[in-house]
């Protein structure tokens, strides 16, 4: 049985790592979906940023992405297991559609996310764990040095393209 | 045996709140209006994971969501407002 410390960490790292590949997959680093997106990325880049990964950091503030789905899907699946995760999902869902975003990055992400939670607390882990694992890994992204971060996604969406 | 102090669901909740203070503490410092949005936006994920952290009710998912939507579409409002408004989406 591993601390739950280290299972923070570990939902921290499974969490980043599952949110980026379903927002890169989704194509969120291309363009702001809305004109604040693309104002967040012209002001992420003016101070030494990047522009495609200050549309997705735009992106992230301005619709419920699949960071947000996860972080849901894990209040959901803390509360009341698979059919919690799901109505979280339902609820992204409505969530993108009232902040005037065409995609199903948030929900996808929450789908999945539901279910990988799920699976790992088959393994032992706490779902509490990927609720704080999220806000980690949106804090790497979103909360600590703006610029670099948007370079480090920009790294990873041309890597994909 | 070693004395467990915080549980897991605690311990979760203890992260939560100090992450969600020291993003309030960036979005007062950042000068920039723009550029306070993201630093706000880890706090809405901090303050919607607590909701759920301590209150473990089915109701609960409703609220964090609800409280995680809306301030994303306040962010998404504010955001559109400075850099010029619906004029500029297609």
């Amino acid at each position: 049985m591993i601390g739950d410390l280290e299972q923070i960490l570990i939902a921290a790292v499974v969490s980043w790592v599952l949110f980026v590949s379903i927002d890169i997959m989704f194509s969120l680093p291309k363009k702001g979906g809305v004109s604040g997106a693309r104002g967040i990325a012209a002001q992420i880049e003016a101070t030494g940023g990047s522009r495609n990964g200050g549309n997705m950091m735009g992106n992230i503030v301005s619709s419920p992405d699949a960071s947000a789905g996860t972080l849901l899907a894990a209040c959901g699946v803390f509360i009341a297991g698979i059919p919690g995760g799901l109505l979280a999902a339902l609820l992204v869902y409505i969530g993108n559609r009232i902040c005037y975003d065409p995609g199903y990055a948030g929900t996808t992400g929450a789908v999945m996310a539901t279910f990988v939670i799920y699976g790992f607390t088959m393994a032992g882990f706490s779902a509490a764990s990927f609720i704080a694992g999220m806000v980690i890994a949106i804090l790497t992204i979103q909360g600590i040095a703006l610029a670099p971060a948007s370079r480090l996604l920009d790294l990873i969406w041309r890597w994909r393209s | 045996m070693e004395v467990e102090i915080l549980n897991s669901q605690e311990l979760a909740l203890l992260v939560c709140v100090a992450i969600a203070v020291y993003a309030a503490i960036r979005v007062i410092l950042e000068k920039n209006t723009l550029k306070k949005l993201p630093f706000l936006n880890v706090m809405s994920f901090a303050v919607a994971g607590s909701i759920a952290l301590l209150l473990p009710h089915p109701l609960s998912i409703i609220a964090a969501a609800a409280y995680f939507i809306g301030t994303t579409l306040e962010s998404n409002a504010i955001a559109s407002t400075y850099a010029g408004g619906t004029t500029s989406d297609e």
